[in-house]
């Protein structure tokens, strides 16, 4: 069974039900031709009394809390696409179906994932993530799969799946085509559906069920121009090609989610760019890869946004990993209104290694660790807060280190320039003390340096003993005879 | 009754007047004297441990010098809130591996309370100092919790002043500097209480501060 449909039912809702966190809302879509009418209401809504095909005012009297949104068809298109871009984690033969299926073909990826049953489950379950609700139905031909998948019934084992698609209610037919004139009309699309009045003259003649219509004479078909009938059911059984044309996932990441009510809460947006982070990662998982920034455009009601941008510090493609970040990133972003619209954008994936499995846990796994902390305390605290420290070759203490915020290019340290002893902490600045207090313990260590870029010093360092018998270290400043200054201590 | 306690699966029951097993690893001090008293030999892996000192510098750096000359090539040593500035060349010497020290500066305590902990759960450290304000004991015991959780030990700095107040961590040391040395007392451990306070001298260990003993050495003949 190569092909595995995934279609979308209710898709004019799905596109915003997928953002909603909370379930309790009713929400309903108007038809944009006909705006009297709910054309799709969710299971809140219909608890409450509404139902698709209801006039408008009888809905808004039946549940007054009702959310409306008019129907958004391009976004219905580019929630298709994004599914078509995450289902490349299966296949990499993907095809659209529109108005609302997608066509995986599986028959190399059996062996990989360890049969259709298997690719079923993972299938169900990642879509789940991304907040869409799908009926799968797996079958040899695409158009058959798209009719089981319509019907909800899956050919069960035992039966020929011939024979299981005999049984199928004639009005599977017609389910390719939504009646939408604003869809392009590709030709896949022309040819898995047909028109209405052929719809009604079969249901004229008394069939009921695909088998019925193959049962009819293909002239007496032929002679009431219905011979399409024929050529589509001879497509789903296989007995005619059916080439379909590839989806090509876009080079670029660049999808939108609508939110059903715009909120400015951090975790109702959480939420939301979640399902977006799932869906950048099938895509980065598709092409082995990972990115190291992506940018989080928060689209405010009105007009205006607020980019978020991500930046990770090596490449990932772990939604968790993203989510976790941005959480960190809206705890502190201001947000002058609210959201209406998430949109996530990455360009440039680059090549990630893949990962190798062992027996004795994954190998990578404490450096990925190690560099997930770092990326966590950057994004809360700034980046110039979290720092690392490498020694420099100068032989005056305070500028003999440096702070780097990235990895050290080369793992070879600046030799030290003296073998004297140093201390573990040193004063930010050094502090004027009263010389009495001290023990000066040893030899002065003479350090006249630094001529060429203002920072002259001319001191005598030595090592001291303070009252509580703790060691320091202070120096004696020769330009002027009275300083003396504590400039570190031995911790 | 003495063998019904003997024939005990080890680790079921403690008695008050030995030493326990701390439930996760052991990480030895790099101080045998210090690991005599201490239960199980070494500082415990998963847990908080307060140390106490009057002001930085008594030598609470030195002291771990042995942990964190040993830490591991893929974890960090994350240096939270430190009071000073902890100084490469220093650390260089001492042959902590830079590379892998964290220095973590937070505008504000509760975002330092936040970055031990989640240094602390998150794993990937091999172990965490920090210096905090005024953590309460809710704050401190969620310190342990992660500690625990994630194996990793939390060394936290705090004044001498908070001797007298409670603390969930299971071990905690005041540290006053002697003569060359430093004297830890234990003011709790998970054993009987500690009759008489560690010494640690410097020049037992091999760490540049040999030269700081010899120094004195010198300078106290002299004065002598």
């Amino acid at each position: 069974m190569p092909w595995l449909a995934i279609k979308l039912p209710e898709l004019p809702l799905q596109i915003f039900t997928r953002g909603l966190a909370d379930e309790d809302t009713p929400l309903g879509v108007i038809d944009s031709g006909r705006r009297n009418r709910i054309l799709a209401a969710n299971g809140a809504a219909c608890a409450q009394g509404v139902f698709a095909g209801q006039a408008l005012s009888a809905a808004q009297a039946m549940a007054p809390k009702l959310q409306l949104q008019a129907r958004q068809t391009a976004r219905e298109a580019a929630l298709l696409n994004e599914i078509a871009c995450w289902a490349g984690r299966f296949t990499p033969r993907v095809s659209l179906a529109p108005p609302d299926t997608v066509l995986l073909e599986i028959g190399a990826s059996l062996r990989l994932f360890g049969g259709v049953d298997v690719i079923r489950q993972q299938a169900r379950e990642g879509l789940l993530q991304l907040g869409i609700e799908a009926r799968l139905a797996c079958a040899p031909t695409p158009l058959a799969a798209c009719w089981f998948a319509a019907c909800g019934q899956a050919p069960a084992g035992g039966i020929d799946w011939r024979e299981a698609l005999d049984g199928l209610p004639l009005s599977v037919l017609g389910s390719g085509a939504d009646g939408d004139p604003a869809l392009p009309q590709t030709l896949a699309h022309a040819a898995t559906a047909c028109s209405a009045s052929t719809l009604e003259l079969l249901d004229g003649l008394g069939a009921r069920s695909i088998g019925a219509v193959r049962a009819l004479p293909a002239a007496g078909l032929a002679r009431r121009q219905a011979q399409a009938v024929g050529l589509l059911i001879a497509r789903a059984r296989g007995e005619q090609p059916d080439p379909r044309p590839w989806f090509e996932p876009p080079a670029r990441f660049s999808h939108e989610l609508a939110l059903p009510a715009p909120t400015h809460h951090s975790e109702a947006l959480l939420f939301a760019a979640r399902r977006l982070f799932t869906s950048l990662s099938a895509w980065l998982r598709a092409r082995h890869a990972g990115i190291d920034h992506c940018r989080l455009s928060l689209v405010h009601e009105g007009s205006g946004e607020t980019p978020l941008d991500i930046v990770l510090g090596h490449p990932s493609d772990d939604a968790e990993h993203l989510a976790l970040i941005t959480r960190e990133r809206l705890g502190m972003q201001v947000l002058p209104a609210e959201i209406c619209i998430l949109r996530l954008e990455a360009e440039h994936p680059l090549e990630r290694g893949a990962h190798a499995t062992d027996l004795f846990g994954t190998p990578g796994q404490a450096r990925d660790e190690a560099l997930r902390l770092l990326d966590r305390l950057r994004a809360r605290l700034g980046d110039g807060a979290v720092r690392r420290l490498a020694p420099l070759a100068d032989h005056r203490p305070e500028v003999a280190w440096k702070t780097c915020g990235e990895q050290p290019r080369s793992s070879q340290a600046e030799p030290s320039l003296t073998r004297n002893l140093r201390p573990l902490w040193l004063l930010p600045a050094p502090r004027a003390i009263d010389p009495r207090q001290y023990t000066l313990l040893g030899n002065a260590e003479r350090i006249e340096s630094g001529w060429w870029d203002e920072g002259d010093i001319h001191r005598d360092y030595y090592l001291a003993r303070r009252d509580d018998s703790s060691l320091c270290w202070v120096f004696h400043d020769l330009a002027s005879p009275d300083g003396w200054f504590l400039h570190g201590c031995f911790g | 009754m003495a063998q019904l306690l003997e024939n005990l699966p080890a680790g079921l029951v403690w008695q008050g007047s030995h030493l326990a097993l701390p439930p996760g690893g052991i990480l030895p001090t790099g101080f045998p004297a210090l690991d005599a008293e201490l239960p199980g030999g070494g500082w415990p892996a998963g847990a908080l441990i307060e140390l106490l000192a009057e002001h930085p510098g008594v030598g609470e750096l030195s002291l771990l010098l042995p942990l964190m000359r040993k830490a591991g090539a893929e974890r960090w040593i994350a240096c939270i809130a430190p009071p000073l500035l902890p100084y490469a060349p220093a650390l260089a010497a001492a042959g902590v591996p830079l590379q892998r020290l964290l220095l973590v500066q937070p505008s504000s305590a509760a975002e330092a309370l936040w970055a031990a902990r989640q240094a602390t759960a998150s794993g990937a450290c091999a172990l965490v100092l920090t210096w905090l304000a005024r953590p309460d004991t809710a704050a401190l015991r969620r310190l342990q919790l992660a500690a625990e959780e994630s194996a990793t030990p939390l060394f936290l700095f705090r004044t001498r002043g908070m001797a007298h107040h409670a603390s969930p961590a299971p071990l905690r040391l005041a540290l006053a500097p002697t003569t060359g040395g430093l004297r830890i007392d234990i003011l709790k451990r998970r054993g009987p209480p500690a009759a008489r306070p560690v010494l640690l001298s410097w020049c037992d260990d091999t760490t540049a501060t040999n030269d700081a003993c010899a120094g004195t050495a010198r300078r106290l003949a002299l004065v002598g």
